[in-house]
């Protein structure tokens, strides 16, 4: 297993250096000759009607280029979840209403930015304003403002392989107001499984929601050429084959007439997927003045308006047997999705297909809502849902162990799932860590000792733990990775792969795929990524399916040019192919070592006697090799994924019982990522994860009063600085995923989902203070602890 | 109204005209072509932007280019010499301090800094000073350990 000489070292990123010196080129800063800026003028209301847009006094402008409004999109619409049952429900630029503040009205192209944005406020919109609703059960009530008035129907941009699909007007059927999606599953017999248990309990948990904080602003660069009619775009994104399928179908373009390229992309986690306005716009100004045209989104659009985690509450009833085995677990969950569905049908399947392989539970029964709000749209963000239901999950276990007098982490083993497991919708577990993640973790914070054992003094500590799953890539456009292997003449190789670079570091790791499978070194590679045009179709940077996915795409591409290179040698020196070996940029008959040959001659020679062959491997896999289907949102129906990464975190804080203050002291983040590629990489995905896990968990909040943002700035929205880096213990389970190149599959998300139930679960044994509700904060725990010490004098 | 100014940027002499409103951070991207220097957030929240003005970390987006006439001011694009990575170039990469690379010029002009002042800093004094510059990627353990490592080394 340890023959590995490329893979499975913690070799250092190959983007580095151009990394370090400041030349590696982001989306913002792609500079194009002639270049024009666009701006976009948003919605001043939560939930308004349009009456009329006058550009008139803008158009006069000197400076300005183009404006357009909804009546040059009308008809277009567009979303990221755009199916049959849940057909697009976005406009680039708003129609006939406003559904949040922040929802595109117009966009300007002007030769500055400065110029963009006084063009902006001479832009005359008249609304007529409407009531709106800020919460989902609010909104769900038959009496709640309607938020999209009409059905849906009509032909979905959705398609299967070319064809077109008809609506089935989701919206008409559904029970409640202002639902959006809806999933809904069950195994088992609910009732019968509560009826066996000897301890029930019911609780509600909420969260709220958080910004991803990408550190490089949303940004797209557009330049249309009329002539060719072709577009070309660089986007800072995490997916460039959806971002061309989903642009091509909105800007009715060809799909072979847009070209989506990537530039670094400073940051991502989930929210650089969705389809966004700005991108839209861009392109369709470019169209309109001929010109390329930059849209740079502010920071503070960026909170507003680049989607944000669901806020979601979460109602659960657990039932267990004397012997702490779950018996019934009944979960419902309603997503708020703002005033467009967003990922809204995504992440109600996901809270259940995220979570459901953590525990084995016989009786099980799952529904979740996505109800439209008039709060900023909400998409996908690192765990997507996993976060949420898992807080939900283990922090009710938490209190199940308490109040029966056992240790949550024995429960927790008892009910956890094994290798070989099979899920009810028929993945089967064919790599499982979890019980070495818990006991890991459990041991890293000196569980035994530290558990129920506060200390005496003013400062409290405690110890919590928390598990997750996580997909390893999915069925999803589009469907599969491929890659292309391209030998030089000194035997070296170059990589073709449309994978995305968001600071995950794929180009490495997929680097030191090819140089492994090869038998060359990593510094032999080159990486050519993230252009449509250029390199073959990729599943893109989301999902977790870049290791798995892209890496057995670019391990069999590699395979395939060594099958080659074998070949020729072979026929040289007469010998077979299986006798054949390669390293060191060399091939070897095995058990002869004086026949050996460099790859630079089996170029050649492939070159001379294979009519001009010079050797390009290709290889392909699919999202998931045992499907042919996307997993049904509504029915959790089909399979998922090839493969689960499964973690698993334990949290210790100390608790200042006087202010409520909290520091998180220790985290033991154990991540089961089949064979970790590359070291130093995991423990990086793992690390960023327990950051960003802690944010979330202590600091994290978008704060909304009607609609209105009040956290739109890093000094309004805090996040985890360095004086604030807990000790962070990363356990790397190694278990060896059959699925995946050398045993690997997900690790950079799962590994932040138990973050939230860790800590609150650490207070809560620190001080007895249970918080229900994302972020723990000083204030909550402070206010519970007065509670505590009234209730007991 | 445009006005000429002249900066030593990286040690060279650069003019450009620009109107007076127009921050460091704009001028170094947009009229010297210097992208290394990053905007996170304009508004002096993120240390993405960090450049050293007269050696001292400065938020580049807080500062009018007009008010740095005469002043030395240092970006990323010259900290490695011709063929050679700073030290703490190498120690970044090295130690996986780099994910995406958003935050990273500004982080290795502060560490450099802080190097530059005390070679051998405790971890607490390390934090504290990278502590205006927001990393969401690494959670910052390795970058932490990056500076250690040149520290270390450093006799
Ligand atoms: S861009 Fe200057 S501090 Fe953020
Ligand atoms: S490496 Fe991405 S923000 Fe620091």
């Amino acid at each position: 297993m340890n023959d590995h000489r490329v893979v499975g070292k913690g070799l250092p990123r190959i983007d580095g250096p151009e990394k370090a010196t400041g030349k590696a080129v982001f989306t913002v800063d792609v500079e194009l000759k002639g270049m024009l800026h666009g701006k976009i003028l948003r919605s001043p209301y939560p939930h308004a009607r349009i009456i009329s847009i006058d550009t008139s006094e803008a158009e006069k402008l000197p400076g300005v280029k183009a404006i357009m409004t909804g009546k040059d999109t009308s008809g277009v619409r567009y979303a990221f979840v755009d199916t049959p049952r849940y057909p697009a429900d976005e406009t680039p630029l708003a129609v006939d209403k406003v559904r949040y503040i922040g929802d595109e009205v117009a966009a300007v192209a002007a030769i500055s930015e400065e110029i963009a944005e006084e063009a902006l406020r001479l832009i005359k919109v008249e609304y007529e304003i409407l009531p709106a609703v800020f919460t989902p059960e609010e909104a769900m009530k038959p009496e709640a403002p309607v938020i999209h008035d009409a059905p849906m129907e009509g032909t979905s941009a959705w398609e299967e392989w070319g064809a077109a699909t008809k609506t089935r007007s989701y919206e008409k059927e559904s029970p409640h107001n202002n639902l959006n999606a809806y999933t809904s599953y069950s195994i088992g017999n609910i009732e019968k499984g509560f009826a066996s248990a000897d301890y029930i309990r019911e609780d509600r948990f909420t969260t709220k929601g958080t910004a991803h904080c990408a550190m490089e602003p949303h940004a797209a660069v557009a330049s249309y050429d009329p002539i060719e009619d072709k577009l070309d775009m660089w986007l800072s994104t995490m997916g460039i084959f959806l971002k061309r399928f989903n642009l091509s179908k909105a800007l009715r373009l060809p799909i072979s007439k847009v070209r989506v390229r990537h530039s670094y992309c400073g940051g991502a986690f989930g929210g650089k997927i969705d389809a966004f306005p700005y991108e839209y716009c861009a392109a369709y100004l470019s169209m309109k003045t001929g010109k390329p045209v930059r849209i740079e989104l502010t920071r503070e659009e960026c909170f507003m308006t680049t989607r944000q985690r669901h806020p979601i509450i979460v109602d659960i009833k657990t039932g267990i047997t004397k012997d702490g085995k779950i018996v019934a677990q009944d979960v419902k969950v309603i997503a708020d999705s703002g005033g467009y569905r967003g990922s809204g049908a995504i992440v109600v399947f996901l809270c259940h297909g995220f979570s459901f392989p953590v525990y084995d539970i016989p009786n099980y029964r799952y529904e979740g809502f996505g109800v439209y709000t008039n709060n900023p749209i909400r998409g996908p963000q690192r765990g997507h849902g996993a976060p949420q239901v898992r807080f939900a999950i283990d922090s009710q276990l938490d209190l199940i162990a308490r109040e029966n007098g056992l240790d949550p982490v024995e429960l927790m083993l008892k009910n956890v799932r094994h290798k070989g497991d099979r899920l009810p919708n028929g993945d089967v577990l064919q790599s499982c860590g979890l019980t070495e993640c818990i006991t890991g973790a459990a041991n890293a914070v000196n569980w035994q000792q530290n558990r129920n054992n506060p200390g005496a003094g003013r400062k409290k500590r405690g110890v919590g733990i928390s598990a997750s799953a996580m997909f390893s890539g999915a069925m999803y456009y589009p469907f599969a990775s491929a890659a292309m292997v391209k030998m030089h003449d000194d035997g070296t190789a170059t990589l073709y792969t449309g994978s995305q670079e968001i600071g995950q570091g794929c180009y490495t790791t997929l680097a030191q795929v090819l140089a492994e499978e090869l038998g060359i070194g990593l510094e032999d590679v080159r990486v050519v990524a993230g252009d449509t045009e250029l390199t073959p179709i990729d599943i893109g940077s989301f999902l977790s399916g870049g290791a798995l996915v892209t890496g057995n795409a670019v391990k069999l591409a590699a395979a395939d040019a060594k099958k080659q290179l074998f070949e020729v040698a072979a026929e040289s020196f007469n010998v077979p192919i299986e006798d054949l070996e390669a390293r060191d940029k060399r091939i070897f008959v095995r058990n002869d070592e004086s026949k050996t040959m460099p790859f630079a001659k089996a170029v050649q020679l492939s070159v001379f006697r294979r009519n001009g062959n010079p050797v390009i491997g290709t290889g392909s896999y699919k999202g998931n090799p045992e499907t042919d289907r996307y997993p049904s949102l509504a029915k959790a129906k089909g399979l998922f994924t090839p493969a689960y990464g499964f973690s698993v975190q334990a949290a210790e804080v100390e608790v200042d019982t006087e202010t409520g203050e909290f520091r998180l002291v220790r985290v033991a983040n154990f991540h089961d990522c089949g064979f970790p590629l590359n070291k130093t990489i995991v423990e990086g995905q793992v690390e960023g994860c327990t950051s960003m896990g802690q944010g979330q968990a202590m600091l994290e909040e978008i704060v909304l009063e009607n609609g209105q943002l009040f956290s739109s700035n890093f000094l309004d929205y805090k996040l985890p600085l360095a004086t604030e880096t807990p000790e962070i213990i990363d356990g790397l389970v190694s278990t060896i995923e059959p699925n995946g190149p050398f045993g690997a599959k997900e690790v950079g998300e799962g590994a932040l989902a138990g973050m939230l139930a860790a800590i609150a679960n650490a207070v809560h044994d620190a001080t007895g203070v249970r918080v229900r509700e994302t972020p723990v904060t000083p204030e909550k725990i402070l206010a519970d602890l007065e509670k505590l010490a009234k209730s007991s004098s | 109204m445009k006005q000429i100014i002249t900066l030593k940027v990286n040690g060279e002499l650069r003019d450009a005209a620009i109107s007076v409103n127009k921050t460091l951070l704009e001028v170094l991207r947009e009229d010297l072509g210097l992208t290394g220097t990053k905007k996170g957030c304009d508004h002096g929240e993120c240390g993405a932007c960090t450049v050293l003005v007269n050696g001292i970390p400065t938020s580049s987006c807080l500062t009018l280019a007009v008010t740095c006439q005469g002043k030395d001011i240092m970006t990323i694009e010259s900290l490695a010499s011709i063929d050679k990575l700073h030290p703490l170039q190498e120690a970044f990469i090295n130690h996986g301090a780099i994910q995406c690379g958003f935050c990273t010029p500004g982080m290795l002009l502060v560490a450099k800094t802080l190097l530059d002042e005390d070679p051998h800093p405790d971890r607490e004094k390390i934090t504290a000073s990278i502590a205006g510059n927001i990393c969401r990627c690494t959670g910052y353990v390795k970058i932490i350990e990056a500076i250690e490592a040149v520290a270390a080394q450093t006799p």
